[in-house]
C-alpha cells in the first residue's frame, strides 16, 4: 500500500520523534543515577507511562464503544483509535524494565512482611500479601496485557478485512467483541490501576480508584484524538467526513468526561474526608496538606472549571483548531493530576510530588522520552491503513441521514 | 449471502422507530383516540381497581403508622434505618429513567425516547411522589415535617447544612420541580390537540386552560424546542446530583458497607437500572392493551433492554468492587461486613440480590430475549426486585452488625418487617432470636474470633 499522505508535523514527529525519546530517556536515566538511584528514574517513570499507556488504552476503549454505538463521530477517529490501540504492545515491551526492575525498587510490600515493617506499614497490612506479591503481581499484569492484546489484535484484523473482503458480515463480529470488551477493559484497568497505583500506599485503598483512572484515560485519549483528526482533516480523505458536527461530538465528548472525573474525583474526596478514617484520609491529609494545597486548588480550577466553562460554549467545539488547543491544554493538566496523584506515594512522608529540585527534570525527560518513542510508534501505525475505512455499510448508513440531521438538528450544546 | 452484499439490514434487520404506513393525522388520532374518544377497555378498569385496593392498603398502613410508631416496622437500635429508607431509595431510582431519557437522550439526539418520553416522566413524576412520603413517614413527629426546610422562624433553629439528609430535601424537591416542568412543557401541544377533538365543554376548557393558548404556529413549536432543551440542559445534572446526594446519605458515615467512595456512580446506575426495568413494567402491558405496538415497537423495547444490560453491569461491578475492597482494605470491619453479608443472617437477602441483579440481565445479551415482550417483562420485575433487595441489603446488614459487640446479634428479621398486631417492639422473640444468633457464632470460628475482640478496636486505628 503506498505511503499515506499525513501532516508533515507529523511525518516529522514520525521520523525524528524516537531519536529525541531514547536521548531523553538516557538523560532522565543518567541524572536519576547521578543524584540518587534508579528509583528515582522509575518514579518518572510509571507517572510517563501511565500518561501514554493511557491514550493508547483510551483510544482502545473508545474504538470499542464506537463499535457499540455507532456514532457518527467514531467512524471519523476510527482510524486514529486503531492506531493508537496497536501500540499496545510497544507499551507491553515498555512495562517489562519497569516491572522487572523498577517495581522491587518502588512498592513497599514487594519484599514481603519484613519490607512492610521497614516502611513503617502497619502490620494488619501484611493481610494483603496474598494478593500483591511479586509473583501474582507479574502474572496479573500478563493476563491484563494478554487480554489488550487480543481485543487490538481482533478489533484491528477485522477492521483490516472489512476494507479487503468487503464484507458486512464484519460489524456484527465487531459488536459482539466490543460489548464485553468494555466490560474486561473496565474491570481489568481497575484491578491494573490497583496494583501498579494504589498498592504505592498500601494501606489505602479507595473503590473508586481504578474507574477514575479509566475516566482520566478517556478523557485524555479524547483529547489526543482531536489533536491528531484536527491535524490530519486538513486534507483529503478526512477533511470530507470532519465537518464541524463531528468536532462537536468529540468536543462534547470530551466535556461529559471533564464533568465525570471532576464528579467522581468530588466524591472520592467527600467520602473520604467527610468518613475522616485514619487509613483512608491520610491520602488526602497529604496531597492537600501544606505543600500540595497550591496543586490541588489548580486541579480543581484549571482541570475542572476552565475547561467546563470553556468547552460549554457551542463556538469553540465546532472549530479544529480552537478545540485542539484545549485538547493540549488538557493533557497538559492531566499530567499535573498523574503527578498529584502518585507523586506523593512516593515520597518517604507523602507530602511532597518532587523529593528534590532534581527530580523534575528527570521526569520532564521521561515524560519526553517514552512520548518521543511512544509517538514515533504511533505514526508508523497510522501510515499503514488508509485514514478512513474502504468500506463499512454502517457507516454509510450512519451518514445517510447527516443532511437532514444538520438541517433539523438545534443548538444541542 | 454473498460478500459484495453491502445491505447490513439484511444481517440484522433493523425495526424502523414507527411502523410502516402512519401519518401524523394517524398518529394524532391513535394517541388522542385513547384520551377523548375510544371507550376505555375493560383492563383499564381493572387497573384502575387494583391501585384503588393498594392505595387502601396504603392508607390503612399509615393510619396504623402514626398511631403506633415507626416501630411496627421492626427498627430500632442500631437498625435504625428500615423500610422507610430502602423504599425511599428504591422509589427515588425508579424515578431516574424517565429524567435520563427527557434529558440526556435529547441532548444525545436519541430518535427513540419520542415513544416513551411521556411514559417515563410521568412515572418519574409518580416515584418521585412516593418516595417524598417515606422519609416523612420515617420522621418521628411527622407533623413538624416543615424542620428540615431551612426557614427564618422564631424558633432560630436551623438545620445542619453539612447533613446529606438536609441536600437529599434540595435534590428531590429541585428533582420534582423540574420534571414537573419538564413533563407539563412536553405535553402542552398535546394538550392543545385534545382541546380540538375534546367532546364536551368541560374537556375542552380544562384542556384548553392547560394547553395556554398553542395554535402550533411556527414560533410556537420554536419557543416549545428552546424550552425542551433549556429544561433538558436543567435536568441532566439532577439524573446523576440526586442520587449521588441519596448515596451519601450512607457513604458520608463510617458504617462499613456504607463508607465507600464507588456509591455516588453506583448509585445512579442502579438508579437508571431499576428505572428502565419499571419503564419496561409498565410500557410492555400498556402497549398490549391500548394496541400502542406501532409506536412502541421491539426496537424501543430491544434499545431499553440494552441501557438495562448496560447498567445492569455498572452496577454488578459495583459489588464486586465492594467485596474486593472491602477484603483489600484489610480493616476487620470492612472483612467482617463483608463476610457477614454473604454468610450471616441475611443471607438469602444477599444472594438473591446478586441472583436478581447480577445474573438475571445476563440473559440480556441474547437478542431473542430482547426481543421477546414477555420474557422482558419477567426480567424487569425481577429487576425491581433486585433493587429493592440491594438498598435493602445496604441498609439493614450494614447497620446490623456494626463496631458494638451489643449490635452483633440480628435485630431485623424477614418476620419482623411486615406490621404486627401485638407491642410494637416485641422484646422476647428478639433475645430468642439473639440466642440463637450466638450458638451459630460458635459454628463459626472465624465470627467467635471477632466476637473475642470485644470492644477492643484493632491497633491500627
Amino acid at each position: 500500500m503506498s505511503e499515506i499522505d499525513i501532516h508533515p508535523r507529523l511525518k516529522q514527529l514520525g521520523r525524528n520523534g524516537w531519536k529525541v525519546g531514547v536521548a531523553s530517556l538516557l538523560l532522565g536515566l543518567v541524572m536519576a543515577l547521578a543524584s540518587g538511584g534508579a528509583r528515582l528514574f522509575f518514579q518518572s517513570y510509571l507517572v510517563a507511562f501511565l500518561f501514554w499507556f493511557g491514550l493508547a488504552l483510551g483510544s482502545l476503549a473508545w474504538l470499542m464503544v464506537h463499535h457499540m454505538v455507532e456514532g457518527r463521530w467514531g467512524f471519523v477517529t476510527q482510524r486514529i483509535l486503531e492506531a493508537s490501540s496497536r501500540t499496545l504492545p510497544l507499551l507491553a515491551l515498555l512495562f517489562l524494565p519497569y516491572l522487572l526492575i523498577g517495581s522491587p525498587q518502588l512498592y513497599p510490600w514487594w519484599g514481603g512482611v519484613e519490607s512492610l515493617a521497614w516502611h513503617g506499614i502497619n502490620y494488619h497490612v501484611s493481610h494483603k500479601l496474598m494478593y500483591l506479591n511479586p509473583a501474582f503481581f507479574t502474572i496479573r499484569a500478563f493476563i491484563y496485557f494478554g487480554i489488550w492484546l487480543t481485543l487490538t489484535y481482533f478489533l484491528n484484523r477485522w477492521s483490516k478485512d472489512m476494507d479487503t473482503t468487503r464484507d458486512p458480515r464484519i460489524s456484527l463480529k465487531y459488536r459482539w467483541v466490543a460489548a464485553p470488551g468494555i466490560v474486561l477493559y473496565v474491570f481489568t484497568m481497575t484491578f491494573a490501576m490497583t496494583d501498579w497505583g494504589m498498592s504505592l500506599e498500601p494501606e489505602w485503598f479507595s473503590t473508586i480508584y481504578g474507574f477514575l483512572f479509566c475516566v482520566g484515560q478517556g478523557l485524555s485519549s479524547m483529547c489526543f484524538t482531536v489533536i491528531i483528526l484536527s491535524l490530519l482533516a486538513e486534507k483529503p480523505p478526512l477533511s470530507s467526513y470532519a465537518k464541524p458536527d463531528r468536532y462537536h461530538d468529540l468536543g462534547k465528548l470530551m466535556l461529559a468526561f471533564t464533568i465525570l472525573w471532576a464528579y467522581m474525583s468530588f466524591a472520592q474526596f467527600l467520602i473520604t474526608w467527610s468518613g475522616n478514617l485514619p487509613e483512608e484520609i491520610k491520602y488526602y491529609m497529604h496531597r492537600t496538606g501544606p505543600e500540595l494545597k497550591g496543586v490541588f486548588t489548580i486541579l480543581i480550577v484549571f482541570h475542572f472549571f476552565v475547561p467546563f466553562f470553556i468547552l460549554l460554549m457551542r463556538g469553540v467545539k465546532r472549530v479544529p483548531a480552537t478545540l485542539r488547543t484545549i485538547a493540549f491544554y488538557i493533557l497538559a493538566v492531566r499530567i499535573i493530576d498523574l503527578l498529584w496523584v502518585l507523586g506523593p506515594a512516593f515520597r518517604d512522608n507523602h507530602d511532597h510530588i518532587f523529593g528534590s529540585a532534581v527530580e523534575v527534570p528527570i521526569t520532564l525527560a521521561v515524560l519526553a522520552g517514552i512520548g518521543g518513542i511512544w509517538l514515533t510508534y504511533f505514526v508508523k501505525q497510522l501510515t499503514q491503513r488508509p485514514l478512513v475505512t474502504a468500506f463499512d455499510p454502517r457507516r454509510d448508513e450512519a451518514f445517510a441521514h447527516d443532511h437532514h440531521h444538520e438541517t433539523e438538528a438545534l443548538d444541542h450544546a | 449471502m454473498s460478500p459484495h452484499d453491502t445491505n447490513v439490514a439484511a444481517l440484522e434487520p433493523s425495526i424502523p422507530l414507527i411502523a410502516p404506513g402512519h401519518t401524523y393525522t394517524t398518529i394524532s388520532d391513535k394517541v388522542a383516540g385513547i384520551v377523548v374518544t375510544e371507550p376505555q377497555p375493560k383492563s383499564w378498569k381493572f387497573g384502575i381497581l387494583i391501585g384503588a385496593i393498594g392505595v387502601m392498603i396504603l392508607n390503612t398502613a399509615v393510619i396504623y403508622l402514626f398511631y403506633k410508631g415507626i416501630g411496627i416496622w421492626g427498627v430500632n437500635i442500631p437498625v435504625g434505618w428500615g423500610w422507610a429508607i430502602i423504599n425511599f431509595v428504591w422509589w427515588i431510582g425508579i424515578g431516574h429513567a424517565g429524567t435520563l431519557i427527557s434529558a440526556i437522550l435529547l441532548l444525545l439526539n436519541q430518535q427513540w425516547r419520542t415513544s416513551i418520553n411521556r411514559f417515563a416522566e410521568a412515572m418519574t413524576i409518580f416515584a418521585v411522589m412516593c418516595a417524598g412520603m417515606f422519609p416523612i413517614l420515617h420522621l418521628g413527629r411527622p407533623w413538624v415535617f416543615y424542620f428540615i426546610l431551612p426557614y427564618p422562624g422564631t424558633l432560630t433553629m436551623w438545620p445542619n447544612f453539612r447533613s446529606p439528609l438536609l441536600w437529599d430535601v434540595f435534590a428531590v424537591s429541585t428533582y420534582a420541580t423540574v420534571s414537573l416542568l419538564f413533563w407539563y412543557v412536553g405535553l402542552i401541544p398535546d394538550f392543545a390537540t385534545l382541546r380540538d377533538k375534546a367532546r364536551n365543554k368541560v374537556g375542552q376548557w380544562a384542556y384548553g386552560f392547560f394547553a395556554l393558548g398553542w395554535r402550533g404556529s411556527a414560533r410556537h413549536w420554536f419557543r416549545y424546542e428552546t424550552a425542551s432543551l433549556i429544561l433538558a440542559g436543567l435536568a441532566t445534572p439532577l439524573v446523576v446530583s440526586v442520587h449521588s446526594i441519596v448515596s451519601l446519605d450512607f457513604s458520608v458515615g463510617i458504617i462499613p458497607g456504607w463508607h465507600t467512595t464507588i456509591f455516588p456512580p453506583y448509585f445512579v446506575a442502579g438508579a437508571i437500572y431499576s428505572g428502565f426495568a419499571m419503564v419496561l413494567t409498565l410500557t410492555i402491558p400498556v402497549r398490549k392493551i391500548y394496541a400502542l405496538e406501532d409506536f412502541i415497537t421491539q426496537r424501543h423495547l430491544d434499545v431499553m433492554a440494552k441501557v438495562m444490560l448496560a447498567t445492569g453491569l455498572i452496577v454488578g461491578y459495583g459489588y464486586i468492587m465492594e467485596a474486593f475492597y472491602a477484603w483489600y482494605s484489610a480493616n476487620p470491619y470492612e472483612k467482617f461486613m463483608i463476610y457477614n453479608r454473604m454468610t450471616g443472617p441475611y443471607w438469602p437477602a444477599y444472594w438473591a440480590l446478586v441472583l436478581c441483579n447480577i445474573v438475571t440481565p445476563q440473559f440480556l445479551w441474547i437478542h431473542w430475549v430482547r426481543n421477546n415482550p414477555i420474557v422482558l417483562f419477567i426480567i424487569s420485575i425481577i429487576v425491581n426486585i433486585g433493587m429493592w433487595l440491594e438498598r435493602y441489603v445496604i441498609v439493614v446488614t450494614s447497620l446490623h452488625a456494626d463496631f458494638l459487640p451489643s449490635s452483633w446479634g440480628s435485630s431485623v428479621s424477614w418476620r419482623n418487617l411486615r406490621p404486627r398486631k401485638t407491642s410494637s417492639w416485641p422484646r422476647k422473640k428478639s433475645m430468642t432470636r439473639a440466642t440463637s444468633r450466638s450458638m451459630r457464632l460458635r459454628l463459626f470460628p472465624w465470627t467467635v474470633s471477632r466476637k473475642r475482640l470485644g470492644s477492643r478496636r484493632p491497633d491500627f486505628l
